[in-house]
């Protein structure tokens, strides 16, 4: 999804503009806030990580190591019922949300990062270096990342760091070319002259004067980020790409259950399932709270 | 125009290039023994040498890329390294299947999902437009796999609706074909919907506050009117946008549902080449898929161009 | 004992059947044990049934004799009643296989392909619908064993016709003989040479094998699976799907190698007018969707299912389950050269924290049956059961892993991504976890785990095969109608599989005595012997054989299945 957003700059002038700035930003906070989209998607990605941070402290039962009966349904003992080996499915669903909010934010950091470089050294210097990463980036585009992402999980294993490096590197040309597309709104504004003028060199111009005006897209594309990683690993671990067994991990718990939802044992397959849309709704409701604040 | 096109084009061919160099390297940048896979463990260490020999995988690296290079080039792909039957016309069959699946999961989604756009930035800020994002929302992030497999249990095993294998008997009809193809369609429609309609959405109200609208309206014409002639038009141009975009997802979505509904599709196909290392299948494939994206792309561009004479003539992009 | 009867049997008998005859008749084999021998040494199920009623008993229903020790409501096959008898019933019935990759009948190596092929071809034996181990008539009607087991005689089957209409002959067989022999079949390497096979008559083909073997008619059986019978003017390399032939009671009609198969009635069947007018293929690549399919009503058998992805059906009032004892089974190879596990007091700790009943009803649900950490499963004839079974026991794991000064043992259970075998890992290690061992378990995909784990490509030739292999891991072992394949590679010195780099010379002694016994006895005090030196030597955990589990709906009766992917539908037909 690619969303391009021209947000207003903050009037050009060098000193106050640092006290304009943090003040628009503070009304900013204000504003979203205010909204219960974001407040809500707050709450439920805040209670993931809470749960992830404290992991089996607070689970009720041991996720790895204690069975019971197979496949028994939700009742107040297993208030999520457990799988077919007899671990009690709430357990393994609250340390699984660790292994999500680890993975998939390091990659979307990673495409944040990688991408915005990319785009601000795009979109800034044009000529030559714009035409040939253009031409690299539109061919990574091309590539679905789900089946690259398989591709190379097949070949080289399925180690965390793999997932990470490789969902990173695909997300990278999208944010990129997000990047790129503010930056050359910006650069043709007054205050750019205004510091080449004053000679300051590239880099600079690029750190302290264009950067701090596209963060506003780049923050909400690293939202955004998120929620696509969570997406993505989720269903390569349901491919069988991802995450490896005993993981509770929410994809692979849905891919190991899902065939015995047909003899009645809905709970192994819909909990996790529901665990991952719900942090993905809520990411992507932060995300879109951040959009329609910083568009307006 | 033309020369839009003809320039598109040359830089499609440096694209290709680097799609198939990508895939190579992905495909070779471990030392692995494509007669073993293919073979498996338990057979002789004799009949795995010489299937080697024979596909030619215990070849230096450089001779196997450019070997390949020419074989895209002369649009040869040579033969599966699973079943020795040449690569393309199963390649063509399973596009086939996956076309008329992504086909009918885009019919059933653009329509409405427009049309939930529309009528949600016509009723800005008010209830209705806040129900339509957050369904819009919801939908989007609820992965095909899980919308999948509730679908073929709930309407597909308990309630016996609909046929829980895609495949269709060979030579049915269009009805009974769009009748097994129905249930992984939503399972993939569900996910685009939200995404088209927030897009059109957010399409039709940056329009909607633009001054030619404004001057629209203030020279006298009816909203609708308003709406047909001038809001359309520029509000469906991140629309289409997006709808080529999601070509690319499309196919990671179509991975997880041929995989429920046992539907050979390019999904599966991929999937399979990439666990038996069918080098020349996956090559095959990788091209095909691109060579789509950038058409579709294409098609996008030409059309939003066609839609709005001032991109058209900004050659910028 | 009805003598008279018996001696009718003694006398037509060649020395290697008297000697299975005898062995039955002072009560040293049981009854089914003896079925199954007779028929490979090549009685005839007549005089089989007339021994056995000499004896006084009486030849059992085919399902009772097939379930053998756990498995509750299993049946071995439904009975089934042959083609020629039954009625023409009509109708296609639809069948969920697993896709083949390959479908030339010489050099196919999956369970698809074996499915697809075994329709329209067949085998000098083939299997029955009494049990996975059983073999019968095919196109050889009978055949027998000289005195020592170097020359097997083979009688054919006379009026049987190729799908074209020219007619079948020894020159055929010896033809496919010659081709598996060229193309190094791994079930007749070392067995049969070239030339081995001669047509003696146009009927009649005798087998002069390389050294004594007990045990040939199953490489000449639907358990060889590429051993099935192929024109003389065939050539290797054609695949079926190009150039359909056989002998069979099906004729390939389409095959998609992307979506299915249809066959039809092959009207001049040596075995008569199929009930079925056809079978229609659905090539699945997972059992999930099988059995997904069989509840949308869209497939009404599958061939082969797990408990994993099909227990719906296990209960399913509606669906006619075929749960077979096989000889299925995982294996937990150690070290027994380097490592953890090279002292064998640690390895027998280790299998001494199994608890086998709870994996096999957590896993199976019942549908399995015990192992002894042997790969000599108790539904083979010559199985000896004198041998105690191993069973939990902490307080001994315990002390022995003090006595070997590894009391808090760590490692990592490497596994491959199949079936249930991740879930056995994850049970294993809570079990081993009892008595202080520590397992880590590492899961990954098949295909880089059987390379990296199991069994490594040597890195300097003179090392024995897997050498490199994982100190501890898990694999997988298809079903065979003899254990000579897992012996000779997992187990003997430098066998090809052997991960755990065992090499006893007793071991090795005690299965070049068994290969070489051709009679009940000597095969039996052979398989005492290796029993018993794997359960002290313990180089590899094996917790259970599992059922093959497979069915029907109950609209359909009459399959059979082999257990390598073949099923029989000759003698099925629609009830419903």
């Amino acid at each position: 999804m690619d969303v391009t957003i021209t947000p207003q700059p903050v009037a050009p002038v060098a000193g106050p503009a640092v006290t304009e700035r943090s003040q628009a930003r503070r009304e900013t906070f204000r504003q979203l806030v205010r909204r219960p989209a974001f407040i809500i998607g707050n709450i439920v990605i805040i209670g993931w990580i809470i749960t992830a941070i404290l992991g089996q402290r607070i689970t009720p039962y041991d996720p790895f190591n204690q069975f019971f009966a197979g496949h028994l349904p939700p009742s107040p003992e297993h208030l999520m019922g457990t799988d077919r080996l007899g671990r009690d499915v709430l357990s393994r669903v609250m340390v699984g949300s660790r292994d999500v909010l680890i993975i998939a934010p390091l990659a979307a950091l990673l495409g944040v990062v990688a991408g915005t470089l990319l785009g601000l050294v795009m979109g800034y210097y044009r000529g030559t270096v714009d035409d040939v990463l253009s031409r690299i980036v539109e061919a990574f585009l091309a590539l679905p990342v789900v089946l690259v992402a398989l591709l190379t999980l097949v070949v080289l294993g399925t180690s965390p760091l793999v997932v990470v490096c490789v969902v990173g590197i695909l997300f990278t040309p999208i944010v990129a070319r997000t990047v790129r597309s503010a930056v050359l709104s910006e650069r043709q504004l007054d205050y750019v002259t205004a510091a080449k003028l004053r000679g300051e060199s590239g880099p600079f111009i690029l750190s302290r004067e264009i950067f701090p005006n596209v963060l506003g897209p780049t923050v909400v594309e690293m939202t955004v980020r998120f929620g696509y990683a969570i997406f993505t690993v989720a269903t390569l671990s349901f491919l069988g790409v991802g995450l490896q067994p005993p993981s509770p991990d929410w994809g692979l718990s849905v891919a190991e259950e899902y065939n015995n939802m047909i003899s009645g044992a809905w709970w192994p397959t819909m909990f996790p399932a529901l665990a991952i849309a719900s942090a993905v709704v809520a990411v992507n409701l932060i995300a879109d709270s951040l959009q329609s604040v910083l568009s307006e | 125009m033309a020369r839009f096109v003809g320039r598109r084009l040359l830089l499609s061919l440096i694209t290709i290039w680097l799609l198939v160099t990508i895939v190579f390297f992905i495909s070779n940048v471990l030392p692995n023994d494509v007669g073993r896979t293919i073979l498996g463990p338990f057979a002789p260490q004799e009949s795995v040498d010489a299937l080697n020999a024979r596909l030619g995988t215990d070849r230096p690296i450089i001779v196997q890329y450019v070997d390949t290079l020419i074989g895209v080039v002369t649009l040869d792909f040579g033969d599966s390294y699973v079943n020795d039957d040449p690569v393309l016309p199963q390649l063509a069959a399973a596009i086939g299947r996956s076309t008329k699946l992504a086909g009918l999961a885009l019919l059933l989604t653009i329509p409405i999902a427009i049309i939930a756009g529309l009528f949600a930035a016509r009723r800005r800020d008010r209830v209705s437009d806040r129900a339509v994002v957050l369904l819009g929302v919801t939908s989007s992030s609820i992965p095909e796999f899980v919308t999948g497999t509730v679908l073929v249990v709930v309407v597909g095993v308990q309630l016996k609706l609909l046929p829980v294998l895609a495949t269709p008997p060979p030579n049915a009809d269009i009805p009974t074909q769009v009748r097994y193809l129905l249930m992984p369609a939503m399972a993939m429609a569900i996910v685009y919907f939200g995404y088209i309609a927030r897009m059109t959405r957010a399409g039709t109200i940056e329009v909607l506050q633009s001054d030619y609208t404004r001057t629209a309206t203030m020279k006298g014409l009816t909203t609708s009117q308003v709406m047909r002639r001038h809001v359309l038009r520029n509000a469906l141009i991140p629309t289409v946008a997006v709808i080529a975009v999601q070509v690319g997802y499309l196919f990671g979505g179509i991975i997880a549902v041929e995989k429920i509904f046992n539907y050979n599709g390019m999904g599966q196909t991929m999937l399979f080449a990439a666990q038996r290392k069918d080098i020349p299948m996956l090559t095959a494939g990788v091209i095909v898929i691109g060579i789509v994206y950038m058409l579709a792309t294409l098609a996008a561009d030409m059309t939003i161009a066609w839609m709005n004479p001032r991109i058209r003539l900004d050659a910028d992009r | 004992m009805d003598f008279p009867k018996l001696d009718k049997v003694r006398r037509s008998a060649a020395p290697l059947q008297l000697d299975v005859v005898d062995a039955y008749v002072a009560g040293r084999l049981s009854r089914r044990e003896f079925i199954q021998r007779g028929a490979i040494v090549g009685l005839s199920m007549g005089s089989i049934g007339m021994v056995i009623a000499a004896c006084g008993g009486t030849t059992t229903s085919p399902s009772a004799s097939g379930a053998a020790a756990t498995s509750g409501a299993s049946s071995g096959a439904s009975s089934a009643p042959s083609a020629a008898g039954s009625p023409v019933s009509g109708g296609i019935i639809r069948i969920a296989g697993q896709r083949p990759v390959k479908v030339d009948p010489v050099t196919m190596e999956d369970l698809g392909g074996y499915g697809i092929t075994s329709q329209s071809f067949e085998f000098l034996c083939t299997a029955t619908n009494k049990d996975l181990v059983s073999i019968g008539p095919g196109l050889a009607l009978e055949w027998a064993p000289n005195a020592d087991g170097t020359v097997w005689t083979f009688k054919l089957r006379q009026g049987v016709k190729w799908h074209d209409g020219t007619a079948f002959t020894a020159d055929d067989v010896v033809a496919t003989m010659e081709r598996l022999v060229t193309a190094g079949n791994s079930g007749l390497k070392g067995v049969l040479g070239p030339g081995g096979a001669v047509a003696t008559d146009a009927n009649t083909v005798t087998f002069t094998l390389l050294g004594a073997n007990g045990n040939f008619p199953y490489l000449v059986s639907v358990f060889n699976a590429q051993s099935l019978i192929t024109p003389k003017a065939y050539v290797a390399g054609t695949t079926f799907d190009k150039v359909p032939a056989g002998t069979g009671a099906w004729k390939l009609k389409t095959y998609n190698q992307q979506t299915g198969a249809t066959f039809e009635r092959n009207p001049d069947w040596w075995g008569g007018t199929t009930p079925l007018d056809g079978l229609e293929f659905i090539f699945f690549d997972a059992t999930g969707p099988m059995v997904t399919a069989y509840q949308g009503q869209q497939v009404d058998a599958i061939i082969q299912f797990d408990v994993l992805s099909g227990k719906s059906l296990l209960d399913d009032a509606n669906f006619n389950l075929i749960s077979a004892p096989a000889a299925l089974h995982r294996q937990i190879w150690m070290r027994t050269d380097t490592g953890a596990f090279a002292d064998k007091k640690v390895r027998q700790a280790l299998a001494l924290t199994f608890d086998r009943p709870a994996l096999i009803q957590t896993l199976f649900q019942g549908k399995a049956q015990l192992g002894n950490d042997n790969p000599i499963w108790e539904g083979y004839p010559y199985y000896d059961s004198t041998v105690p079974q191993r069973t939990r026991d902490i307080p001994k794991a315990k002390a022995l892993l003090a006595e070997a000064n590894a009391s808090s043992l760590t490692a990592t259970l490497h596994a491959g991504q199949l079936l249930e075998i991740p879930d056995l890992a994850t049970l294993l290690k809570s079990q081993a976890a009892e008595a202080g061992i520590t397992l880590n378990v590492a899961v990954e995909s098949l295909n880089t785990f059987y390379g990296a784990q199991w069994c490594p490509k040597q890195v300097k030739p003179e090392d024995p095969p897997c050498f490199g292999a994982a100190e501890l891991g898990i694999v997988d072992y298809g079903h065979r109608g003899t254990p000579d394949v897992y012996l000779n590679a997992a187990l003997k010195s430098k066998g090809i599989w052997n991960s755990s780099q065992y090499g006893s010379t007793a071991f090795d002694t005690a299965f070049s005595d068994f290969q070489k016994a051709v009679g009940v006895d000597a095969q039996k005090a052979a398989c005492n012997k290796m029993e018993t030196i794997l359960l002290d030597d313990t180089p590899i955990g094996l917790p259970y054989f599992y059922n093959y589990l497979a069915g029907s709906s109950k609209a359909f009766s009459g399959l059979y299945a082999s257990g390598l992917g073949q099923m029989f539908f000759s003698a099925v037909s629609k009830t419903a």
